[in-house]
């Protein structure tokens, strides 16, 4: 119980707690299956999702990361599971429904490839001695025996290294015994593993598969001095050239004091977080560059305005796009509409002329979009395709233009809207109107 | 206007929209119901649930529109309001006419029928894709997993094809309170359900004792819910935003 507990407590700053990217069906015999879409099965008071069981195996660290809660200068209660007891546990819970399957990392005990035999041991202890079926997701140890790692992507559904800091130089300053190459070697050999996978695949379909959720890796932000372009061209390369499923981004919290780090008044930097995720979703889902969203001379984001309406009201020259014609990547392009409701205006307007209130019942967030569009060539209302304009409407809520409750008018509705009686009340409707008798 | 008062079921609402054609009643003065409607000029049409009948319309349904349409077709169904049995009958005429093709049904988002099915597909397929996590089981003193929800929509029979699959070889019972509704899965072997207030008195007394371990376990996982939260960042609005607590009131480490 206690153990659980220290153990839970050293790996909650872990973020890739995913459970997506694979679908396998069950066996018919032993327990578990994948859900491609992933399942989130209970959410922590701080609303971020619990689907895995999260440890680490062990917090007992030889290295000295700043940042981190389980550095060999802390003074914490160290604790280690055996692999019995983490496979016990996951079962347990598994079949109660509590997980969707486990995420395994580790501190790193005498040296990385001795860290990495533990865990893949465990692994190998849950998959064919346990029959595990369900999701697994292990960290790669930097520095661990590429032939380990190779075995270890056969039993588990998602690998992730993380790359810890955005730069190699942050890395230097805060966790002097990592290093960046330690770190891209074992990533670009699980890509290379995936990739040979699949050729194998196609071959034969009968062989396993390596890594089937693909890979993932986090950073952490607001740490080290960083900007946002930098981070956003980091992500943006190991998309690229890592072919990475998810890059996670993890606002940095102060558990240590030490000189060398941040102080954070306002708390975790939550805002910045939630940016570059959503310029994360941008760059992988809506055919944004980088350098599109940001470059040298601005290189942070807006605070005001989220990433999309950023770009949109600095383009103004791509707009208004037109609903009925315009092809999906201009669509995409458009605040307030999301690859879902692109996708459905494609679909729909192949059988009818769409106007402003079908698009309301297709999911366009029109609160944002009826700056940017035009439906058979007319505006929803008389609006001015300036910048200025655009952006005072898209941020003060006072000034927006106003949705009454049938979500067309331009008028707020009121109780007493004097548009209601055109006539005016009549003397003899007095009286019953008071009563309750009109 | 012709009124067919169905039962609310999908075998009974399929019959009904197999009736209607049978009829060769004209679709815009057509309406298909589970509740009483009276309408001035309107004759009215009893259903009996006819299992042959629904099987033809399933065939059809597959056939035409595929697979997924046919699944998003029964979510619809799977929801308590009463305007489902309009729209889904509305929608499968229109996807007939127009001759539509599988996998298509709900393109037409813009015409209110198939867009009412579409909205009640998605509430119960979202409600569905929750419970998927958030269903707990306890074990019972004789090993069987046993669980008590109470989801808006009718999705249970969802839900036993998903633990069905998931858990082949265990023994688990899954109660839908609202409906008085048990999904049943004993190991190694198909599920089947079971509906009404008796079947719930000879199952209800056999429910209450947990056994030895449940308890330990239970502590285990509310202590790893606790410390896993960040304290720097906690935000009840949010957890309550992707968790609303008509759920939590089944969940143990909300207890």
């Amino acid at each position: 119980m206690q153990k659980l507990e220290i153990l839970t407590d050293a790996a909650r700053f872990d973020v890739a707690c995913t459970s997506s990217g694979v679908e396998r069906k069950g066996d018919g015999k032993h327990m578990g299956n994948c859900a491609k879409a992933g399942i989130c099965h209970s959410f922590s008071s701080d609303g971020r999702c619990i689907s895995l069981l999260k440890i680490l195996m062990t917090n007992e660290c030889i290295f000295d990361c700043k940042y981190c809660l389980n550095r060999k200068s802390n003074d914490v209660p160290r604790a280690t599971f055996t692999p019995e007891e983490i496979c016990t546990l996951t079962m347990e819970f598994y079949r109660r429904n509590y997980i969707e399957g486990l995420f395994l990392s580790s501190g790193i005990v005498q040296d990385p490839t001795f860290t990495m035999e533990l865990l893949y041991r465990t692994i190998w202890l849950l998959r064919n001695h346990y029959h595990f079926n369900g999701y697994v997701h292990v960290k790669a140890i930097p520095g661990a025996d590429p032939e380990l790692v190779q075995r270890m992507g056969y039993l588990a559904d998602r690998m992730s290294v993380n790359l810890e800091l955005p730069t190699a130089e942050g890395l230097r300053t805060l966790a002097p015994n990592k290093h960046r190459k330690n770190i891209l070697t074992p990533m670009r050999q699980i890509q290379n593993g995936i990739h040979a996978n699949k050729e194998e695949l196609i071959l034969y379909r009968k062989s396993p598969h390596f890594v089937s959720g693909g890979q993932s890796t986090q950073m952490i932000i607001g740490a080290t001095p960083e900007t946002d372009y930098q981070i956003l061209n980091v992500a943006e390369s190991l998309y690229q050239k890592f072919e990475l499923k998810r890059v996670f981004y993890s606002a940095f919290v102060k558990v240590n004091e030490d000189k060398s780090l941040p102080a954070l008044p306002g708390g975790p930097p939550l805002l910045r977080e939630h940016r570059l995720y959503q310029a994360d979703w941008l760059l992988r889902f809506y055919g944004f560059r980088a350098e599109e969203l940001l470059d040298e001379r601005r290189p942070y984001f807006n605070v005001m305005l989220d990433p999309k309406e950023d770009w949109a009201v600095r383009h103004l020259e791509c707009f208004p796009v037109e609903i009925n014609r315009s092809p999906y990547g201009d669509l995409l392009r458009v605040p307030g509409i999301g690859v879902k409701s692109a996708r459905r205006i494609l679909a729909a307007r192949r059988s009818t002329k769409l106007t402003f209130q079908d698009l309301k019942k297709l999911g366009v967030v029109l609160k944002r979009a009826v700056y940017f569009i035009t439906c058979s060539g007319r505006m929803m209302y008389r609006t001015k395709l300036e910048e200025d304009y655009i952006v005072r409407n898209l941020t003060d809520p006072k000034d927006r233009i106003r949705f009454g409750s049938d979500g067309m008018s331009y008028r707020q509705m009121t109780l007493f809207d004097d548009g209601m009686f055109p006539n005016g009340v009549r003397q003899e409707e007095v009286l019953p109107a008071a009563v309750g008798e009109l | 206007m012709k009124i067919y008062h169905c039962e609310d079921s999908l075998e009974g609402i399929f019959t009904a929209i197999y009736n209607t054609y049978e009829d060769h009643s004209p679709v815009r003065d057509t309406m298909v119901t589970t509740i009483e409607e009276n309408l001035l000029f309107s004759e009215s049409v009893e259903v009996v649930p006819d299992p042959e009948k629904t099987i033809k319309v399933i065939r059809t349904l597959k056939r035409r529109f595929g697979e997924s349409d046919y699944e998003t077709l029964c979510l619809a169904l799977a929801s308590p309001k009463p305007e489902k049995a309009q729209a889904v009958y509305r929608t499968i005429a229109k996807g007939l006419t127009e001759k539509c093709a599988a996998g298509h049904l709900m393109d037409a988002l813009a015409d209110t029928y198939v867009n009412q099915t579409f909205g009640l597909a998605r509430a119960a397929g979202n409600e569905y894709h929750h419970l998927k996590g958030f269903v707990r089981f306890e074990e019972l003193e004789n090993t069987i997993l046993y669980s008590k929800i109470a989801p808006k929509n009718n999705i249970l029979t969802f839900l036993m094809v998903h633990f069905a699959d998931r858990f082949p070889m265990e023994d688990f019972l899954l109660f839908d309170a609202g409906r008085y509704l048990f999904g049943v899965h004993p190991a190694g072997r198909p599920w089947y359900t079971l509906q009404g207030k008796d079947a719930w008195e000879r199952v209800q007394s056999k429910t209450e004792k947990m056994s030895t371990a449940e308890l330990h376990y239970r502590e285990l996982f509310r202590s790893f819910c606790h410390t896993i939260a960040i304290k720097e960042r906690e935000s009840r609005e949010l957890q309550r935003n992707m968790l609303p607590l008509r759920f939590q009131e089944y969940m143990v480490e909300f207890r």
